[in-house]
């Protein structure tokens, strides 16, 4: 009995821990593989591309926690890219923008969207799904619009017109790490404690688990919920604006099919697509899995088409791995609570 | 619990031993094109790592798929990666600037090839096919085959690319001179073959007497054909660009009249040649624009074209600069 309850034990923490695992196995395969992979240089690249991701999923935890879904973060990013490079290049009546004006207008915008969003699920009733597809396409065409289909050249500004500085965001470096990975770890760090240490935390967690019960309990679900969807919004705002600095230009279909990318992350992380169950660091994980996976076939030489089947594949076994996972749980359950309660005694 | 995590971290220090072997001595050499699914991409990648391969380098194909931020990835991992030589056609005039500034300051020479960047002195080369002289010179041929009277339409590229609006004055600066033809619809079809053939369709439900349709790609007038195939028409003239295998085909069957071919396979030659000239000697001995002549492809000399060059006749071409 105490065998099995051992293997009980050994067998979920693997199943929790598979994003880990899987991102070990990877790191030492690379490595492996290709000699320049475990650089410090790369390993820094690597957190770069990865923070974009990473804080797309972060932001969408919440939302796919409380058993919902945000397709829409791709586009709201190509969106807030362009109201920026608008605002800073053209500026409304000929009158160009500084930084201090044009990123909280482009975040505020992205807001909006994530407000959309919220509305459309919390008070209207629209399935998540359809809601934020329907938002997808509308913020892309709005992209779209801003320029008629062009992009805002020159956004690092010239010292002339006083318009330097938005490359920062992007491009410079914070005690050795680029300043993206700096706030992909805050954001993380931020959601991470608010989902495990707040009555808000606990709220999504309950909404996602059984809403009706949360309700019942007097948690204002309307609320907490359009509140995921603009925090969702304002990660995919600020995604918007770290590639536009990086480019130093804003093209209307940046951030195409960053929502999927961003979804993989969360569910190799651990989070269940049905809410009620994730974490926050699971997706930071998932991130750096499906970037490491990313940058290193890349560098490995694997071809593209190989690339996408592997990205498939992985995603696939993630999800299989969080039925197993949702399986042996729900088998073992009565063997641990019951080696729990010898404990006890 | 714990021995398991020991073995796990003993299992990646071994593999991290194992990591620390020798590595292949010859310079890294990175292509960065479009896409691998459109021929066009493909011929000039599959060049450019072709000729590199014969001079002594390792090659690694990479597609961004016309999107800047891909690109942008690729190009920090093929710094990181210690790349000797960047052959790139790039998304974007303007959001590839900062990407190739990048590699540049890392110490990668950069060829740009098939498409500019909207900036000089960062590129060690820029070349690229005389988009401007090949719209003439189709234009002139459809202008031709029209009899220079009728109703024609246009088919354009994605609007965000250069050479679709150089493409398209090209075209103008022929046909708006010609009294005889008018143009009587102007659709962008993204460059894509299934929406030109939804668009042609559309057009031709619109205008019944349209007599020629002129198409800003290959891929855009092979939707057009057909469309109008199925729609049943017969007669109407179309001509493309870039000189695609299918486009060569078609041309052949008279299916589409002409097509300017973009000599991709001499472009990705000259770029890798220069390149290893650059690593070699310091300099390419060129200008970093060069721009190389298109060739008209009609029914008359299709046999002499296959993949982006022409096979047949050896003919020496010096880029105009």
């Amino acid at each position: 009995m105490i065998e099995k309850e051992k293997f009980a034990g050994v067998a979920l923490l693997l199943l929790k821990l598979r994003a880990v695992l899987v991102l070990i196995v990877l790191l030492s395969l690379f490595s492996i593989l290709t000699p320049d992979f475990l650089t410090a240089n790369n390993l820094s690249i690597l957190a770069k591309h990865v923070a974009i991701n990473a804080i797309l999923a972060v932001g969408t935890t919440f939302v796919i926690i409380t058993g919902g879904i945000d397709l829409s973060v791709g586009s709201i990013a190509g969106l807030a890219g362009m109201v920026a490079g608008g605002l800073l290049t053209v500026g409304v009546g000929g009158h160009a923008f500084g930084i201090w004006l044009a990123i909280p207008i482009a975040l505020l915008v992205s807001c909006i969207v994530g407000l959309l969003n919220g509305v459309l699920v919390t008070r209207l009733g629209v399935a998540p799904f359809i809601a934020t597809l329907g938002t997808l396409y509308i913020a892309r065409g709005a992209a779209l619009l801003s320029s008629g289909g062009k992009t805002f050249p020159d956004l690092a500004g010239t010292a002339a017109t006083g318009s330097t500085g938005f490359s920062i965001i992007g491009q410079s470096f914070l005690f050795g790490l680029p300043l993206p990975v700096w706030m992909m770890l805050v954001i993380a760090a931020v959601a991470a404690l608010v989902a495990n240490r707040t009555p808000f935390g606990r709220h999504v967690y309950a909404i996602g688990g059984n809403e009706r019960a949360a309700r019942l309990a007097g948690i204002r679900v309307k609320r907490v919920t359009l509140l995921t969807y603009i925090f969702s919004s304002l990660c995919a705002g600020l995604v918007g604006l770290i590639i536009a600095s990086q480019l130093e230009s804003a093209h209307p279909a940046t951030g195409e099919s960053f929502e999927l990318n961003a979804i993989a992350a969360v569910v190799l992380g651990g989070t269940s697509l049905m809410g009620g169950r994730g974490s926050i660091s699971g997706s930071l994980i998932g991130a750096f899995v499906i970037g490491a996976l990313a940058d290193g076939l890349v560098m490995m030489g694997v071809s593209e088409f190989w690339q996408i089947v592997i990205k498939g594949a992985v995603i696939v076994l993630a999800v299989t791995a969080d039925q197993m996972q949702a399986k042996v749980q729900a088998r073992l359950m009565p063997v641990l609570l019951r080696s729990r309660m010898k404990v006890a005694q | 619990m714990i021995i398991s995590t020991k073995h796990l971290f003993g299992l990646v220090l071994l593999l991290m031993l194992i990591g620390c072997r020798s590595r292949d001595p010859r310079k890294l050499v990175a292509i960065i094109v479009p896409s691998q699914d459109n021929p066009y991409f493909a011929t000039e990648a599959k060049a450019a790592a072709q000729r590199a391969t014969e001079l002594g380098y390792r090659v690694r194909v990479d597609t961004h798929n016309d999107d800047a931020y891909r690109q942008d990835n690729l190009i920090d991992v093929a710094i990181a990666s210690n790349a000797a030589i960047l052959i790139l056609d790039n998304a974007g005039t303007d959001a590839s600037i900062s990407a190739v500034r990048r590699a540049t300051k890392a110490g990668i020479a950069c060829f740009l090839i098939d498409r500019e960047i909207a900036a000089r002195g960062i590129a060690r080369a820029q070349i690229v096919s005389d988009n401007d002289q090949g719209a003439r010179l189709v234009a002139a041929e459809f202008a031709q085959t029209m009899n220079h009277k009728g109703n024609y339409a246009e088919l354009l590229g994605r609007e965000s690319d250069t050479n679709a609006q150089v493409r398209t004055h090209g075209f103008h600066a022929v046909l708006d001179h010609d009294a005889g033809l008018t143009l009587v619809a102007a659709q962008s079809a993204n460059w894509s073959q299934s929406e030109a053939f939804q668009k042609t369709e559309t057009i031709l439900q619109a205008h019944e007497d349209i007599e020629g349709i002129i198409a800003g790609n290959d891929t855009m007038a092979l939707g057009a054909a057909a469309a109008v195939k199925s729609a049943g028409r017969t007669g109407i003239k179309i001509v493309g660009f870039d000189g695609s295998p299918d486009a060569i085909a078609a041309i052949s069957r008279g299916e589409i009249q002409a097509t300017a071919l973009q000599p991709a396979v001499l472009i990705s030659r000259l770029a890798m040649d220069e390149a290893d000239r650059f690593l070699k000697t310091g300099s390419t001995g060129k200008p970093e624009i060069q721009i190389i002549p298109c060739d008209l492809v009609t029914r008359e000399n299709a046999a002499e074209y296959s993949n982006f060059e022409r096979t047949s006749k050896k003919t020496v071409e010096e880029p105009r600069q």
